[in-house]
Protein backbone atom coordinates (compact mmCIF):
# COMPACT_ATOMS: atom_id res chain seq x y z
CA UNK A 1 0.00 0.00 0.00
CA UNK A 2 3.25 2.45 0.27
CA UNK A 3 3.48 2.28 -2.88
CA UNK A 4 0.00 4.57 -3.10
CA UNK A 5 2.30 7.73 -3.11
CA UNK A 6 3.54 8.40 -6.17
CA UNK A 7 6.75 9.76 -5.37
CA UNK A 8 9.79 10.02 -8.26
CA UNK A 9 12.26 8.42 -5.95
CA UNK A 10 10.15 5.61 -5.06
CA UNK A 11 9.21 4.95 -8.42
CA UNK A 12 12.42 4.55 -10.24
CA UNK A 13 13.72 2.54 -6.93
CA UNK A 14 10.39 -0.19 -7.81
CA UNK A 15 9.31 0.06 -11.27
CA UNK A 16 8.35 -3.51 -11.41
CA UNK A 17 5.41 -2.76 -8.99
CA UNK A 18 4.26 0.18 -11.04
CA UNK A 19 3.96 -2.45 -14.18
CA UNK A 20 2.12 -5.07 -11.94
CA UNK A 21 -0.71 -2.59 -10.47
CA UNK A 22 -0.90 -0.51 -14.26
CA UNK A 23 -1.72 -4.42 -15.70
CA UNK A 24 -3.84 -5.51 -12.52
CA UNK A 25 -6.03 -2.43 -12.80
CA UNK A 26 -6.45 -2.92 -16.66
CA UNK A 27 -7.23 -6.54 -16.13
CA UNK A 28 -10.01 -5.51 -13.43
CA UNK A 29 -11.50 -2.55 -15.69
CA UNK A 30 -11.94 -5.43 -18.54
CA UNK A 31 -13.10 -7.88 -16.44
CA UNK A 32 -15.88 -5.56 -14.86
CA UNK A 33 -16.59 -3.80 -17.93
CA UNK A 34 -16.89 -7.73 -19.78
CA UNK A 35 -21.04 -8.32 -19.20
CA UNK A 36 -21.83 -5.25 -20.64
CA UNK A 37 -19.49 -5.93 -23.60
CA UNK A 38 -21.02 -9.61 -23.81
CA UNK A 39 -24.82 -7.95 -23.36
CA UNK A 40 -24.11 -5.36 -26.16
CA UNK A 41 -22.87 -8.39 -28.56
CA UNK A 42 -26.03 -10.89 -27.82
CA UNK A 43 -27.75 -7.70 -28.09
CA UNK A 44 -27.00 -7.96 -32.17
CA UNK A 45 -26.85 -12.19 -32.36
CA UNK A 46 -29.80 -13.94 -34.54
CA UNK A 47 -31.08 -16.54 -32.12
CA UNK A 48 -29.20 -19.21 -33.26
CA UNK A 49 -25.97 -17.02 -32.33
CA UNK A 50 -27.18 -17.02 -28.89
CA UNK A 51 -27.60 -20.64 -28.12
CA UNK A 52 -24.63 -21.88 -29.16
CA UNK A 53 -21.47 -24.01 -27.44
CA UNK A 54 -19.34 -22.51 -27.42
CA UNK A 55 -20.73 -19.33 -26.72
CA UNK A 56 -19.38 -17.47 -30.51
CA UNK A 57 -17.83 -13.69 -30.43
CA UNK A 58 -17.94 -14.07 -34.48
CA UNK A 59 -21.52 -14.00 -36.13
CA UNK A 60 -22.82 -11.78 -38.52
CA UNK A 61 -24.29 -8.87 -36.85
CA UNK A 62 -28.18 -8.14 -37.23
CA UNK A 63 -30.49 -5.39 -35.72
CA UNK A 64 -33.55 -7.72 -35.61
CA UNK A 65 -33.74 -8.46 -32.53
CA UNK A 66 -34.57 -4.07 -32.50
CA UNK A 67 -36.79 -4.15 -34.98
CA UNK A 68 -39.07 -7.28 -34.26
CA UNK A 69 -39.00 -6.48 -30.50
CA UNK A 70 -39.79 -2.90 -30.38
CA UNK A 71 -42.06 -3.14 -32.72
CA UNK A 72 -44.06 -5.78 -31.26
CA UNK A 73 -43.71 -4.35 -27.35
CA UNK A 74 -44.53 -0.95 -26.08
CA UNK A 75 -40.86 -0.49 -25.45
CA UNK A 76 -40.96 3.02 -26.84
CA UNK A 77 -43.85 4.06 -24.82
CA UNK A 78 -42.25 3.18 -21.71
CA UNK A 79 -38.88 4.63 -23.16
CA UNK A 80 -40.75 7.90 -22.94
CA UNK A 81 -42.29 7.16 -19.23
CA UNK A 82 -38.94 6.72 -18.22
CA UNK A 83 -37.59 9.70 -19.54
CA UNK A 84 -40.74 11.99 -18.25
CA UNK A 85 -40.51 10.24 -15.01
CA UNK A 86 -36.74 10.16 -14.46
CA UNK A 87 -36.51 13.75 -16.06
CA UNK A 88 -39.31 15.03 -13.95
CA UNK A 89 -37.85 13.66 -10.86
CA UNK A 90 -34.49 14.91 -11.17
CA UNK A 91 -35.67 18.23 -11.39
CA UNK A 92 -38.09 18.75 -8.78
CA UNK A 93 -34.88 17.29 -6.57
CA UNK A 94 -32.82 19.26 -7.96
CA UNK A 95 -34.82 22.63 -7.18
CA UNK A 96 -35.77 21.61 -3.69
CA UNK A 97 -32.85 19.25 -2.81
CA UNK A 98 -30.29 21.92 -3.51
CA UNK A 99 -32.21 24.72 -1.63
CA UNK A 100 -32.53 23.14 1.36
CA UNK A 101 -28.71 22.11 0.53
CA UNK A 102 -27.82 25.43 0.90
CA UNK A 103 -29.87 25.85 4.30
CA UNK A 104 -27.62 23.36 5.80
CA UNK A 105 -24.83 24.36 4.47
CA UNK A 106 -25.34 28.09 5.41
CA UNK A 107 -27.14 29.12 7.42
CA UNK A 108 -27.50 28.56 11.34
CA UNK A 109 -30.95 27.97 13.04
CA UNK A 110 -31.67 25.40 15.43
CA UNK A 111 -34.35 23.49 14.38
CA UNK A 112 -33.24 23.42 10.45
CA UNK A 113 -30.14 21.58 11.47
CA UNK A 114 -32.35 18.84 13.17
CA UNK A 115 -34.48 18.81 10.45
CA UNK A 116 -31.47 18.61 7.84
CA UNK A 117 -30.67 15.46 9.89
CA UNK A 118 -33.76 13.73 10.07
CA UNK A 119 -34.03 14.33 6.23
CA UNK A 120 -30.54 12.58 5.56
CA UNK A 121 -31.79 9.97 7.86
CA UNK A 122 -34.64 9.21 5.96
CA UNK A 123 -32.02 8.15 3.47
CA UNK A 124 -32.34 4.93 5.84
CA UNK A 125 -35.76 4.16 5.11
CA UNK A 126 -36.29 0.92 3.16
CA UNK A 127 -38.35 1.85 0.01
CA UNK A 128 -40.80 -1.43 0.46
CA UNK A 129 -41.86 0.49 3.67
CA UNK A 130 -43.07 3.53 1.54
CA UNK A 131 -44.25 1.59 -0.87
CA UNK A 132 -47.05 -0.38 0.45
CA UNK A 133 -48.92 2.66 1.90
CA UNK A 134 -48.15 4.85 -1.49
CA UNK A 135 -50.35 1.79 -3.22
CA UNK A 136 -53.03 2.09 -0.83
CA UNK A 137 -53.00 6.00 -0.98
CA UNK A 138 -52.63 6.15 -4.65
CA UNK A 139 -55.22 3.82 -5.62
CA UNK A 140 -57.83 5.41 -3.39
CA UNK A 141 -57.00 8.50 -4.93
CA UNK A 142 -57.60 7.15 -8.14
CA UNK A 143 -53.66 8.22 -8.81
CA UNK A 144 -51.89 4.67 -10.05
CA UNK A 145 -50.69 4.60 -13.31
CA UNK A 146 -49.81 8.50 -13.75
CA UNK A 147 -46.29 10.49 -14.12
CA UNK A 148 -46.73 12.37 -11.65
CA UNK A 149 -47.23 9.87 -8.63
CA UNK A 150 -44.31 7.97 -9.99
CA UNK A 151 -42.25 11.41 -10.10
CA UNK A 152 -43.06 12.29 -6.20
CA UNK A 153 -42.71 9.00 -5.06
CA UNK A 154 -38.78 9.20 -6.60
CA UNK A 155 -39.02 12.78 -4.76
CA UNK A 156 -37.99 10.35 -1.45
CA UNK A 157 -34.67 9.55 -2.37
CA UNK A 158 -33.70 12.14 -4.84
CA UNK A 159 -33.98 14.81 -2.65
CA UNK A 160 -32.48 13.48 0.45
CA UNK A 161 -29.45 12.84 -1.58
CA UNK A 162 -29.17 15.97 -3.57
CA UNK A 163 -29.21 17.61 -0.37
CA UNK A 164 -26.70 15.43 0.69
CA UNK A 165 -24.24 15.90 -2.29
CA UNK A 166 -25.52 19.91 -2.35
CA UNK A 167 -24.60 20.28 1.11
CA UNK A 168 -20.85 19.33 0.92
CA UNK A 169 -20.48 21.77 -2.21
CA UNK A 170 -21.80 24.49 -0.74
CA UNK A 171 -19.87 24.45 2.13
CA UNK A 172 -16.60 24.19 -0.10
CA UNK A 173 -17.47 27.57 -1.73
CA UNK A 174 -15.96 30.79 -0.09
CA UNK A 175 -18.97 32.52 2.42
CA UNK A 176 -17.45 35.97 1.06
CA UNK A 177 -19.43 35.34 -2.00
CA UNK A 178 -22.89 36.11 -0.80
CA UNK A 179 -21.88 38.33 1.62
CA UNK A 180 -20.80 40.90 -0.14
CA UNK A 181 -23.57 40.84 -2.90
CA UNK A 182 -26.31 41.26 0.12
CA UNK A 183 -23.96 43.91 1.09
CA UNK A 184 -24.73 45.48 -1.90
CA UNK A 185 -28.37 45.06 -1.32
CA UNK A 186 -29.72 41.59 -2.12
CA UNK A 187 -31.54 39.61 -0.72
CA UNK A 188 -30.04 35.67 0.33
CA UNK A 189 -32.63 34.64 -2.43
CA UNK A 190 -31.15 36.79 -5.21
CA UNK A 191 -27.78 36.03 -3.33
CA UNK A 192 -28.63 32.13 -4.04
CA UNK A 193 -29.94 32.70 -7.67
CA UNK A 194 -27.59 34.80 -9.05
CA UNK A 195 -24.25 33.77 -7.64
CA UNK A 196 -24.04 30.53 -5.91
CA UNK A 197 -26.31 28.79 -8.47
CA UNK A 198 -24.20 29.78 -11.36
CA UNK A 199 -20.97 29.37 -10.03
CA UNK A 200 -22.21 25.52 -8.89
CA UNK A 201 -23.26 24.46 -12.32
CA UNK A 202 -20.95 21.95 -12.60
CA UNK A 203 -22.40 20.51 -9.24
CA UNK A 204 -25.53 20.84 -9.82
CA UNK A 205 -25.59 19.38 -13.51
CA UNK A 206 -23.66 16.79 -12.08
CA UNK A 207 -26.02 16.18 -9.47
CA UNK A 208 -28.89 16.41 -11.37
CA UNK A 209 -27.78 13.79 -14.04
CA UNK A 210 -26.70 11.24 -11.30
CA UNK A 211 -30.63 11.84 -9.74
CA UNK A 212 -32.11 11.21 -13.32
CA UNK A 213 -29.71 8.14 -13.47
CA UNK A 214 -31.21 6.64 -10.31
CA UNK A 215 -34.48 7.41 -10.92
CA UNK A 216 -34.40 5.97 -15.00
CA UNK A 217 -33.15 2.63 -13.42
CA UNK A 218 -35.70 2.52 -9.94
CA UNK A 219 -37.67 -0.61 -10.26
CA UNK A 220 -39.81 -1.11 -7.27
CA UNK A 221 -41.80 1.97 -6.88
CA UNK A 222 -42.34 2.18 -10.82
CA UNK A 223 -43.50 -2.07 -10.19
CA UNK A 224 -45.71 -1.02 -7.26
CA UNK A 225 -47.22 2.47 -9.03
CA UNK A 226 -48.01 1.56 -12.55
CA UNK A 227 -49.37 -1.35 -14.22
CA UNK A 228 -49.39 -0.35 -17.67
CA UNK A 229 -49.58 3.56 -19.44
CA UNK A 230 -47.21 4.86 -17.51
CA UNK A 231 -45.06 2.12 -16.59
CA UNK A 232 -41.34 2.10 -16.89
CA UNK A 233 -38.43 0.49 -19.08
CA UNK A 234 -37.06 -1.33 -15.41
CA UNK A 235 -40.52 -3.22 -15.47
CA UNK A 236 -39.93 -4.65 -19.18
CA UNK A 237 -37.12 -5.61 -18.63
CA UNK A 238 -37.70 -7.34 -15.35
CA UNK A 239 -40.76 -8.73 -16.46
CA UNK A 240 -38.50 -10.28 -19.55
CA UNK A 241 -35.76 -11.80 -17.26
CA UNK A 242 -38.26 -13.56 -14.89
CA UNK A 243 -40.68 -14.89 -17.67
CA UNK A 244 -40.04 -18.57 -16.39
CA UNK A 245 -42.80 -19.78 -18.71
CA UNK A 246 -41.22 -19.45 -22.24
CA UNK A 247 -37.37 -19.23 -20.65
CA UNK A 248 -36.01 -15.73 -20.51
CA UNK A 249 -35.77 -14.28 -24.23
CA UNK A 250 -32.21 -13.06 -24.08
CA UNK A 251 -32.12 -11.52 -27.48
CA UNK A 252 -35.09 -9.18 -25.85
CA UNK A 253 -33.22 -8.47 -22.63
CA UNK A 254 -29.78 -7.59 -23.95
CA UNK A 255 -31.77 -5.41 -26.72
CA UNK A 256 -33.94 -3.60 -24.47
CA UNK A 257 -30.85 -3.50 -21.87
CA UNK A 258 -28.31 -1.97 -24.08
CA UNK A 259 -31.42 1.01 -25.15
CA UNK A 260 -31.62 1.41 -21.26
CA UNK A 261 -27.71 1.85 -20.58
CA UNK A 262 -26.39 3.38 -23.31
CA UNK A 263 -28.04 6.86 -23.01
CA UNK A 264 -27.23 7.06 -19.15
CA UNK A 265 -23.65 5.70 -20.07
CA UNK A 266 -23.19 8.64 -22.31
CA UNK A 267 -24.30 11.08 -20.00
CA UNK A 268 -22.44 9.86 -16.96
CA UNK A 269 -19.23 9.63 -18.76
CA UNK A 270 -19.75 13.38 -20.14
CA UNK A 271 -19.65 14.74 -16.60
CA UNK A 272 -17.64 11.65 -15.26
CA UNK A 273 -14.93 14.01 -13.87
CA UNK A 274 -17.43 16.20 -11.56
CA UNK A 275 -18.97 12.72 -11.21
CA UNK A 276 -16.26 11.05 -9.33
CA UNK A 277 -15.33 14.60 -7.47
CA UNK A 278 -19.03 14.67 -6.22
CA UNK A 279 -18.93 10.81 -5.11
CA UNK A 280 -16.27 11.33 -3.56
CA UNK A 281 -16.70 14.74 -1.66
CA UNK A 282 -20.44 13.40 -0.78
CA UNK A 283 -19.33 10.52 0.85
CA UNK A 284 -16.31 12.16 3.07
CA UNK A 285 -17.74 15.59 3.65
CA UNK A 286 -21.17 14.53 4.08
CA UNK B 1 -26.82 37.29 9.19
CA UNK B 2 -24.71 38.57 12.16
CA UNK B 3 -22.14 39.35 9.26
CA UNK B 4 -24.80 41.84 7.54
CA UNK B 5 -25.89 43.43 11.18
CA UNK B 6 -22.23 43.99 12.41
CA UNK B 7 -21.55 45.98 9.32
CA UNK B 8 -23.79 48.95 9.84
CA UNK B 9 -23.35 51.86 8.03
CA UNK B 10 -23.74 49.66 4.55
CA UNK B 11 -26.63 46.91 5.35
CA UNK B 12 -29.10 50.02 6.12
CA UNK B 13 -30.68 48.43 3.14
CA UNK B 14 -31.25 45.25 4.43
CA UNK B 15 -31.59 46.14 7.91
CA UNK B 16 -35.06 48.14 6.58
CA UNK B 17 -37.09 44.73 5.90
CA UNK B 18 -36.59 43.83 9.22
CA UNK B 19 -35.83 40.75 10.94
CA UNK B 20 -39.03 38.83 10.14
CA UNK B 21 -38.39 39.01 6.58
CA UNK B 22 -34.83 37.40 7.38
CA UNK B 23 -36.03 34.78 9.59
CA UNK B 24 -38.79 33.90 6.67
CA UNK B 25 -36.41 33.75 3.89
CA UNK B 26 -34.08 31.12 6.10
CA UNK B 27 -36.90 28.91 6.21
CA UNK B 28 -37.91 29.27 2.61
CA UNK B 29 -34.90 27.39 1.33
CA UNK B 30 -35.76 24.48 3.22
CA UNK B 31 -40.10 24.51 2.98
CA UNK B 32 -40.09 22.51 -0.49
CA UNK B 33 -37.62 19.93 0.55
CA UNK B 34 -39.40 19.59 3.77
CA UNK B 35 -43.56 20.16 2.69
CA UNK B 36 -42.72 17.16 0.03
CA UNK B 37 -40.90 14.95 2.02
CA UNK B 38 -43.33 15.32 4.50
CA UNK B 39 -46.43 14.45 2.24
CA UNK B 40 -44.72 11.73 0.32
CA UNK B 41 -42.11 10.32 3.19
CA UNK B 42 -43.36 11.06 6.26
CA UNK B 43 -46.92 10.87 5.87
CA UNK B 44 -46.38 7.30 4.15
CA UNK B 45 -44.46 6.05 7.20
CA UNK B 46 -47.35 7.09 9.63
CA UNK B 47 -49.50 5.32 7.02
CA UNK B 48 -47.55 2.38 7.40
CA UNK B 49 -47.58 2.26 11.13
CA UNK B 50 -51.01 2.77 11.37
CA UNK B 51 -51.88 -0.06 8.84
CA UNK B 52 -49.52 -2.24 10.30
CA UNK B 53 -51.82 -2.06 14.27
CA UNK B 54 -55.22 -2.45 11.64
CA UNK B 55 -56.89 -4.58 9.71
CA UNK B 56 -57.07 -4.23 5.61
CA UNK B 57 -60.22 -4.10 3.89
CA UNK B 58 -59.51 -5.61 0.88
CA UNK B 59 -62.58 -4.34 -1.30
CA UNK B 60 -62.14 -0.61 -0.30
CA UNK B 61 -58.26 -0.81 0.28
CA UNK B 62 -58.17 1.50 3.92
CA UNK B 63 -57.61 -0.15 6.99
CA UNK B 64 -60.66 -0.56 8.95
CA UNK B 65 -60.27 -2.49 12.47
CA UNK B 66 -57.58 -1.57 15.05
CA UNK B 67 -56.06 -5.28 16.13
CA UNK B 68 -53.36 -3.98 18.41
CA UNK B 69 -50.05 -6.20 17.88
CA UNK B 70 -51.88 -8.91 15.92
CA UNK B 71 -50.48 -8.43 12.59
CA UNK B 72 -46.51 -8.32 14.60
CA UNK B 73 -47.47 -12.20 16.12
CA UNK B 74 -48.45 -13.16 13.11
CA UNK B 75 -45.23 -11.54 11.29
CA UNK B 76 -42.96 -13.18 14.02
CA UNK B 77 -44.32 -16.25 13.89
CA UNK B 78 -43.36 -17.09 10.30
CA UNK B 79 -40.70 -18.84 9.81
CA UNK B 80 -40.02 -17.46 6.38
CA UNK B 81 -40.25 -14.02 7.57
CA UNK B 82 -37.18 -14.74 9.74
CA UNK B 83 -35.74 -16.91 6.76
CA UNK B 84 -35.85 -13.22 4.91
CA UNK B 85 -34.27 -11.81 7.87
CA UNK B 86 -31.22 -14.11 8.01
CA UNK B 87 -30.53 -14.62 3.90
CA UNK B 88 -30.54 -10.38 4.15
CA UNK B 89 -28.28 -10.70 6.63
CA UNK B 90 -25.68 -13.57 4.90
CA UNK B 91 -25.83 -11.33 2.08
CA UNK B 92 -24.69 -8.05 3.82
CA UNK B 93 -21.95 -10.11 5.71
CA UNK B 94 -20.33 -11.30 2.49
CA UNK B 95 -21.31 -8.75 0.42
CA UNK B 96 -20.21 -5.47 2.07
CA UNK B 97 -16.79 -6.64 3.31
CA UNK B 98 -15.81 -7.66 -0.41
CA UNK B 99 -17.13 -4.66 -2.03
CA UNK B 100 -14.91 -2.42 0.68
CA UNK B 101 -12.01 -4.79 0.16
CA UNK B 102 -12.14 -5.23 -3.22
CA UNK B 103 -13.13 -0.97 -4.11
CA UNK B 104 -10.06 -0.48 -2.06
CA UNK B 105 -7.79 -2.89 -3.50
CA UNK B 106 -8.88 -2.07 -7.10
CA UNK B 107 -8.14 1.90 -6.79
CA UNK B 108 -4.90 0.97 -5.04
CA UNK B 109 -4.22 -0.63 -8.82
CA UNK B 110 -5.83 2.06 -11.02
CA UNK B 111 -4.03 4.88 -9.11
CA UNK B 112 -0.58 4.22 -10.54
CA UNK B 113 0.71 6.87 -12.69
CA UNK B 114 0.63 6.29 -15.73
CA UNK B 115 -1.13 7.87 -19.15
CA UNK B 116 -4.56 6.02 -19.01
CA UNK B 117 -5.02 6.47 -15.88
CA UNK B 118 -7.95 8.82 -16.32
CA UNK B 119 -9.52 6.74 -19.20
CA UNK B 120 -9.31 3.70 -16.90
CA UNK B 121 -10.68 5.72 -13.80
CA UNK B 122 -13.92 6.63 -16.32
CA UNK B 123 -14.97 3.54 -17.46
CA UNK B 124 -14.95 2.30 -14.12
CA UNK B 125 -18.08 5.00 -14.11
CA UNK B 126 -19.80 1.88 -16.20
CA UNK B 127 -21.18 -0.81 -14.28
CA UNK B 128 -22.15 1.83 -11.63
CA UNK B 129 -24.65 3.91 -13.87
CA UNK B 130 -26.31 -0.12 -15.08
CA UNK B 131 -29.30 -0.67 -14.16
CA UNK B 132 -29.65 -2.99 -11.34
CA UNK B 133 -32.37 -4.80 -12.91
CA UNK B 134 -30.30 -5.16 -15.87
CA UNK B 135 -27.12 -6.06 -14.34
CA UNK B 136 -29.56 -9.29 -12.86
CA UNK B 137 -30.56 -9.98 -16.04
CA UNK B 138 -27.97 -10.22 -18.08
CA UNK B 139 -25.56 -11.81 -15.53
CA UNK B 140 -28.79 -14.29 -14.97
CA UNK B 141 -27.76 -15.18 -19.30
CA UNK B 142 -24.25 -15.14 -18.34
CA UNK B 143 -24.31 -17.73 -15.82
CA UNK B 144 -27.15 -20.26 -17.62
CA UNK B 145 -25.65 -23.75 -16.60
CA UNK B 146 -26.65 -24.73 -20.18
CA UNK B 147 -25.99 -21.64 -22.64
CA UNK B 148 -24.07 -19.59 -20.20
CA UNK B 149 -20.43 -18.68 -20.57
CA UNK B 150 -19.42 -18.76 -17.51
CA UNK B 151 -19.68 -22.13 -16.82
CA UNK B 152 -18.30 -23.02 -20.45
CA UNK B 153 -15.49 -21.19 -19.59
CA UNK B 154 -14.71 -22.51 -16.05
CA UNK B 155 -15.20 -26.28 -18.26
CA UNK B 156 -12.08 -25.39 -20.18
CA UNK B 157 -9.81 -24.99 -17.24
CA UNK B 158 -11.76 -28.24 -15.35
CA UNK B 159 -14.39 -26.78 -12.83
CA UNK B 160 -17.80 -27.38 -12.81
CA UNK B 161 -20.39 -27.40 -14.10
CA UNK B 162 -21.69 -25.35 -11.33
CA UNK B 163 -25.66 -24.89 -10.72
CA UNK B 164 -25.33 -21.00 -9.85
CA UNK B 165 -29.21 -20.20 -9.88
CA UNK B 166 -30.88 -23.70 -9.39
CA UNK B 167 -28.20 -24.85 -5.99
CA UNK B 168 -29.27 -23.16 -2.62
CA UNK B 169 -26.01 -22.48 -1.23
CA UNK B 170 -24.38 -21.24 -4.54
CA UNK B 171 -27.68 -18.96 -5.34
CA UNK B 172 -26.68 -16.59 -2.70
CA UNK B 173 -23.24 -16.86 -3.90
CA UNK B 174 -24.47 -15.50 -7.43
CA UNK B 175 -26.04 -12.78 -6.03
CA UNK B 176 -23.42 -11.32 -3.88
CA UNK B 177 -21.62 -11.87 -7.26
CA UNK B 178 -23.51 -9.59 -9.39
CA UNK B 179 -23.97 -6.96 -6.25
CA UNK B 180 -20.32 -6.64 -6.25
CA UNK B 181 -20.09 -6.06 -9.98
CA UNK B 182 -22.52 -3.62 -9.65
CA UNK B 183 -21.72 -1.48 -6.54
CA UNK B 184 -17.67 -2.18 -6.49
CA UNK B 185 -16.89 0.16 -8.68
CA UNK B 186 -18.66 3.08 -6.76
CA UNK B 187 -16.51 2.43 -3.73
CA UNK B 188 -13.61 2.25 -6.11
CA UNK B 189 -14.19 5.63 -7.44
CA UNK B 190 -14.35 7.28 -3.79
CA UNK B 191 -11.51 5.09 -2.89
CA UNK B 192 -9.30 6.59 -5.60
CA UNK B 193 -10.09 10.08 -4.58
CA UNK B 194 -9.37 9.14 -1.09
CA UNK B 195 -6.00 7.28 -1.76
CA UNK B 196 -4.68 11.14 -3.67
CA UNK B 197 -5.44 13.00 -1.43
CA UNK B 198 -3.70 10.97 1.11
CA UNK B 199 -0.69 13.93 2.48
CA UNK B 200 2.78 12.73 1.16
CA UNK B 201 5.03 13.87 3.49
CA UNK B 202 3.89 11.02 6.11
CA UNK B 203 5.13 8.63 3.74
CA UNK B 204 8.45 10.22 3.00
CA UNK B 205 9.18 10.73 6.69
CA UNK B 206 8.60 6.70 6.75
CA UNK B 207 10.76 5.68 3.87
CA UNK B 208 13.53 8.14 5.32
CA UNK B 209 13.08 6.61 8.71
CA UNK B 210 13.03 2.66 6.79
CA UNK B 211 9.77 1.54 7.49
CA UNK B 212 8.88 -1.61 5.66
CA UNK B 213 5.68 -1.54 3.39
CA UNK B 214 3.55 -3.50 6.45
CA UNK B 215 4.53 -0.87 8.67
CA UNK B 216 3.63 1.86 6.45
CA UNK B 217 0.41 0.69 5.83
CA UNK B 218 -0.87 -0.44 8.87
CA UNK B 219 -0.31 2.35 10.56
CA UNK B 220 0.12 5.44 8.55
CA UNK B 221 -2.11 4.49 5.26
CA UNK B 222 -4.75 2.50 7.02
CA UNK B 223 -5.04 4.69 10.07
CA UNK B 224 -5.46 8.12 7.54
CA UNK B 225 -8.01 6.23 5.67
CA UNK B 226 -10.48 5.07 8.44
CA UNK B 227 -12.43 8.08 8.00
CA UNK B 228 -12.98 7.42 4.26
CA UNK B 229 -13.55 3.41 5.23
CA UNK B 230 -16.07 3.96 7.31
CA UNK B 231 -17.82 6.73 5.56
CA UNK B 232 -17.97 4.81 2.35
CA UNK B 233 -18.86 1.54 4.30
CA UNK B 234 -22.39 3.58 5.38
CA UNK B 235 -23.21 4.64 2.49
CA UNK B 236 -22.89 1.40 0.82
CA UNK B 237 -24.57 -0.20 3.79
CA UNK B 238 -27.59 2.07 3.22
CA UNK B 239 -27.83 1.40 -0.36
CA UNK B 240 -27.59 -2.25 0.18
CA UNK B 241 -29.91 -2.78 2.84
CA UNK B 242 -32.64 -1.81 0.42
CA UNK B 243 -31.47 -4.65 -2.33
CA UNK B 244 -33.99 -5.69 -4.32
CA UNK B 245 -33.66 -5.37 -8.24
CA UNK B 246 -31.40 -7.73 -8.71
CA UNK B 247 -32.20 -10.30 -6.34
CA UNK B 248 -35.59 -10.22 -8.08
CA UNK B 249 -34.29 -9.94 -11.59
CA UNK B 250 -31.60 -12.80 -11.13
CA UNK B 251 -33.23 -15.55 -8.74
CA UNK B 252 -36.63 -14.17 -7.97
CA UNK B 253 -35.82 -15.22 -4.29
CA UNK B 254 -35.14 -18.60 -5.62
CA UNK B 255 -34.54 -21.79 -5.55
CA UNK B 256 -36.85 -22.01 -2.61
CA UNK B 257 -36.54 -19.06 -0.26
CA UNK B 258 -33.06 -19.50 -0.61
CA UNK B 259 -32.49 -15.44 -1.93
CA UNK B 260 -35.85 -14.00 -0.97
CA UNK B 261 -34.18 -10.79 0.51
CA UNK B 262 -36.43 -8.73 2.83
CA UNK B 263 -37.34 -6.61 0.53
CA UNK B 264 -38.31 -8.68 -2.04
CA UNK B 265 -40.35 -10.98 0.28
CA UNK B 266 -42.39 -8.27 1.59
CA UNK B 267 -42.69 -6.90 -1.72
CA UNK B 268 -44.53 -10.57 -3.11
CA UNK B 269 -46.40 -10.58 0.46
CA UNK B 270 -47.97 -7.34 -0.31
CA UNK B 271 -48.00 -6.95 -4.06
CA UNK B 272 -48.43 -10.53 -4.75
CA UNK B 273 -50.49 -12.35 -1.76
CA UNK B 274 -52.07 -8.75 -1.10
CA UNK B 275 -51.00 -9.03 2.92
CA UNK B 276 -50.60 -5.72 3.19
CA UNK B 277 -51.35 -5.68 7.19
CA UNK B 278 -48.77 -8.22 7.46
CA UNK B 279 -46.32 -6.48 5.06
CA UNK B 280 -47.12 -3.12 6.95
CA UNK B 281 -45.92 -4.68 10.15
CA UNK B 282 -42.61 -6.48 8.61
CA UNK B 283 -41.56 -3.40 7.26
CA UNK B 284 -41.49 -1.20 10.22
CA UNK B 285 -39.72 -4.21 12.07
CA UNK B 286 -37.20 -3.52 9.08
CA UNK B 287 -37.50 -0.11 9.15
CA UNK B 288 -36.97 -0.13 13.07
CA UNK B 289 -34.00 -2.95 12.73
CA UNK B 290 -32.36 -0.23 9.68
CA UNK B 291 -32.78 2.72 12.22
CA UNK B 292 -30.74 1.04 14.72
CA UNK B 293 -27.87 -0.25 12.74
CA UNK B 294 -27.27 2.59 11.04
CA UNK B 295 -27.64 4.71 14.04
CA UNK B 296 -24.85 2.81 15.59
CA UNK B 297 -22.75 2.66 12.21
CA UNK B 298 -23.01 6.47 12.28
CA UNK B 299 -21.31 6.80 15.73
CA UNK B 300 -18.61 3.99 15.02
CA UNK B 301 -17.78 6.53 12.41
CA UNK B 302 -17.57 9.18 14.63
CA UNK B 303 -15.90 7.23 17.40
CA UNK B 304 -12.99 5.77 14.24
CA UNK B 305 -12.52 9.70 13.44
CA UNK B 306 -12.13 10.81 16.86
CA UNK B 307 -9.52 7.77 17.35
CA UNK B 308 -7.50 8.81 14.57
Amino acid sequence: MSATLTLAGRRRKRPIGRYVRIAGGITACIMFLFPIFWMVLTSFKMPRDIFTTPPTFFFTPTIETYTSYLQHADIPNRMLNTVIVACGAGLISIAAGSMAGYALARIKVKGLATMGALILLSRGVPPIALAVPMFLVARNLGLTDKHITLILAYCTFLIPYVMWLMRGFFKALPEELEESAMLDGCSRFGAFFRIIVPISLPGLLSTLIFSVILAWEELLFALVLTNRYASTIPVAIAGIAGDSVNGANWGALTAVGTLTVLPVVVFALLVQKWLIKGLADGATKG
Amino acid sequence: MTVVDQMAPGARRIRGRGRAADVVSRWAFMAPAALLLLAVLAYPIFYTIQISFAELDLGTFTATEWVGWDNYLTVIEDERFWNSLEVTGIYLVLALPLQMVLGFGIAFLINAEWKGRGLIRALFIIPMVVAPVVAGGVWRMMLDPLWGLVNYWMGLVGLGPFDWLGDPKLAMITIVIIDTWRWTPFVTLIATAALLSLPRDVFEAAEIDGANWWTTFWSITLPLLVPIIAATFVVRWLGAVKMFDIALAATNGGPGRATSVINLFIYEEAFRSLKFAESAAMAVIVLVITMVLTAVFLRGTRKLEGMY
